[in-house]
Formats: C-alpha cells, structure tokens, sequence
C-alpha cells in the first residue's frame, strides 16, 4: 500500500472512529462502531434519525471537530460519510489557512 | 409465473416484462432514461405488485412476524413502518421487507429474491398459518408512485392529508367503495407513495394515477430504472447487491436488526458472523466519465492485485458517470481511495462516499406547503 494511500485511510479513521464513538453515545444507539456502515443513511430511512438527533449530530460534530456547520445543509448530514467528507475538508482548508 | 391485475393497462402502453423470481415484472415502459428524468423531475407510476404481500391480524400475527423478521415488530408504533429483512436459517437474505402497523392488522411486504417454495418454507416455519396471515399477493395490487411531485400526485387523490404522514408511515385512504393502504416510503431519493389496493379497483386506481402523473409531465416506470435510482440514492437494492452478496453484515444492514432480539430466521449465522468480525464490506466507486467498463462483475485492482469485486452498477445520468457498489477487504474499504479497474493498470476508479446526488426532493418541505 502506498503511503499516499496509507496516511488518506488514517486521517479518514481517525475522523469516522471520533464521530461514530460520540455518536453512539450521544444518541444511545444499540450499535458498534463496526455495525454502523459509513454510507448508512444518518436521517429518514437507515438510522431513521429525527430532527431531535440531527440537533444533537451538529452539536456533536461541531463540539468534537471544532467546526460549524452552515444552517440549513441537509447534504452534509446524510450519512456518516458526507459528515467524515465535511468534516476533513474543512481540517484541510484550516490546515492550509495556518 | 404470478402475473400482476394491471398487466392489461401496462401492456397496452407498450410495457416490456420480463420475469423475476417466478413473477412477471415490468421491466421498462419507455426510455430507461425518460423514465429516469420522469422521477428525478416530475413523477413516475410503477407496477410493484409482484412483491409478497400480507395481512397479518394483530394480535395473532405480533409472534410471527418477530420470529420471521430481523427488526423488531412490536416496537413498531401504531401508524408507523419498520423496514427490515428476511434472512434464511445460513442467515443469508431472503427478502427486503416492510411492515406496517395498521392497529388491527399489520400490513406486511416482501420483496422477495427466493423461489416462491423457498419462501413459503421460511413463513411456514415462523407460523404463517396459526398467525392468520392473509396472502394478499394475487388478490391485491401494488403501485408505487415516486418523484420530485409525487406528493402532489398522492395529494389529488386523497388529499392534503397525505402532506403530513412522515417517512415510513401508513394510512389509510377510500377509493371507489375500498380500501388503499398508503405507505409513504420510496427508494428512489425522491418522494414515495406505496398504495395497495384490492384488484377490483386497481384498474380504477391505476387509471387515476395515471392521468395525474401525466397531468404533472409524468411517465409510467418498469422496475428497471428503480435499480439506476437506488444506487444513485445509497437505498439497498435486494434485487443488485442484495442478490449478489447476501450477507446482510457485508452489505451494511445491521441497522436493519435488532441485535438484542433473540430469535429470528438466520439470528444465530449472522450473530456467529459479528462475533467474527468484518472482513469484506461495501463501498462506492465511481468511474471516469467515458468508462463504461464499470459493470458487475468486474474487478479492482490495488497494488497489482485485485481486491474488489464490483456487485451492482449503474449509468448515472446525474453524475454522468458510471457508478457502482463494490466489496472490498475492510482495511481498504474508505472512501476516496483511487483504484485501477479490470487489471493493475486499468482505467482508475475511485471510492466515494454515498449517496453521491442530491436530490430535489430534499429541498421541499412537506409540512410547510
């Protein structure tokens, strides 16, 4: 494995393991980290979240990754995936910035 | 084969079938991608009715359903929708489902990829006869409405009230001196309207929802399209990965178990299979536009060996790209890892994370209209 490829899967981990730990325990979810696919719909269909926990799912992203999430963004919200996505684009654009 | 009440109207319009797990099903009615634009823009009217379907008395069929199914059944709330699995004794699938709480009854659906002796065999087992269960499959239809206006569409029939049921919720509306259960659900991204409907009115309903669609530049569907929409929409497809795959863990269905139930059909596999632990799971892939080799079947390669294996596809008209669902070893299973297609220096893929599209569905508001 390359290291390119290498150091993308670690940085992804690290960002879905945070996410998915703070996740379970925020919302109670009778889950593991491992039972709950990336690409698993967060709202609607798949985890059947409602707009309850999708309050608490930005509260969560933004206390654990110190980002803001814009108002109103149902894309980033629709699965574990598109949040990890978000969440290292925006460490990126910080990382650039400093 | 089971042939569905409105195989006459949808053979005059010109439908092409095909037959799908002893079924006869409407493969497509017009353009795969008329059809296609039909439900991302507007609306689309499909014919589900070669789905398994039941009326399950409440209090005789609660035992049964729950020894069947790997959701759990009593949870399900009056009015409310449980989408779950049916999973053989190995615990592989058997049958994407849904089950709806009707108070008296529960109404009961089963896309079904096994032979219909096979299912038979499953539901015998878990009691469908001492549960009183109603095999609705022959004597009802089931048609699907999905699309950007499909609300709309549901609205003219049975008013504004349907603006207010949540995903996954039933209600029940009359039609011509009967009965349509309504279950707001959908795979496409897009709003969706199940209806199920006695066959002595499925003509009369059928050619209501037809001039409503039509009305809003709509277009009948074959269940062919709904594969392309699926994908597109990360919304599990029993009839691609589903079929090829099988194993509900692999796929990521876990969301679909209660995992604390302790007994269902396939529990003590597929429990035996967590405690193992994952080795194989499902991730998107995309590939270049202009590569159409990105089909079921192929393989991916990383590092001169190949280490995915595609299981279902499809041509994106959104994306304009070819998109598929492939299954690799979980240490490589991440999303926006590049990858070589077919040899070690094919053309590249790349995972992505799903659903890749957003939908115009997503930005209406039902409640607030």
């Amino acid at each position: 494995m390359s290291d390119n490829t290498q150091s993308t899967i670690e940085r992804r981990a690290r960002v879905i393991a945070t996410f998915k730990g703070e996740l379970i325990r925020r919302l109670n979810l009778p889950y593991s980290a491992e039972d709950l696919h990336e690409d698993i719909s967060l709202l609607g269909s798949g985890l059947g979240l409602d707009s309850l926990d999708a309050l608490e799912i930005v509260l969560c992203i933004e206390s654990c990754f110190k980002i803001k999430i814009p108002d109103q963004n149902v894309a980033i919200l629709r699965s574990i995936n598109t949040v990890v996505d978000y969440v290292l684009e925006q460490q990126a654009q910080r990382g650039g910035a400093a | 084969m089971r042939h569905s009440p409105l195989k006459g109207r949808f053979a005059a319009a010109g439908a092409v079938f095909r037959e799908r797990h002893g079924a006869e099903v409407v493969a497509r009615v017009a353009e795969r991608a008329a059809e296609y634009r039909a439900v991302r823009d507007a609306v689309g009217l499909t014919d589900f009715s070669f789905l398994h379907k039941f009326r399950v008395p409440a209090e005789q069929g609660l035992d049964f359903l729950d020894t069947l199914l790997a959701g759990n059944v009593p949870k399900i709330r009056f009015g409310r929708v449980l989408h779950t699995f049916l999973a053989d004794s190995d615990g592989l699938l058997s049958g994407d489902c849904y089950v709806a709480n009707n108070d008296e009854e529960f109404v009961f659906l089963c896309e079904s990829i096994a032979p219909d002796a096979e299912l038979c065999g499953l539901l015998q087992a878990a009691g469908v006869t001492e549960a009183g269960a109603e095999d609705l499959t022959d004597s009802h239809a089931l048609l699907s409405v999905d699309g950007f206006k499909a609300w709309d569409v549901a609205k003219e029939l049975f008013g504004a009230d349907v603006l207010g049921l949540p995903y996954l919720s039933l209600e029940v509306y009359p039609f011509e001196g009967a009965s349509v259960r309504l279950i707001r659900a959908g795979k496409t991204s897009e709003f969706g309207y199940l209806m199920l409907a006695p066959a002595s009115v499925a003509v009369a309903l059928f050619d209501a929802l037809r001039a409503a669609v039509a009305k809003r530049d709509g277009q009948l569907c074959g269940v062919d399209v709904h594969d392309d929409l699926r994908l597109e929409g990360r919304f599990f497809n029993i009839q691609a990965e589903g079929l090829r795959v099988r194993d509900p863990l692999v796929l990521g269905l876990q969301w679909m178990i209660d995992l604390d139930k302790e007994k269902f059909s396939g529990r003590d596999a597929i429990h035996q299979r967590r405690a193992e632990g994952l080795r194989r799971k499902i991730v998107g892939v995309a590939a270049e536009p202009g590569n159409d080799a990105l089909v079921t079947g192929a393989w991916i390669f990383h590092a001169n060996q190949p280490v995915g294996e595609v299981v279902a596809d499809c041509h994106s008209l959104a994306l304009n790209r070819r998109l598929a669902l492939a299954v690799f070893p979980v240490e490589l299973a991440y999303s926006g890892l590049s990858f070589r297609l077919g040899t070690a220096d094919g053309p590249a893929v790349k995972t992505i994370s799903m659903p890749p599209i957003m939908p115009k569905s997503l930005t209406v508001k039902l409640d607030e209209m």
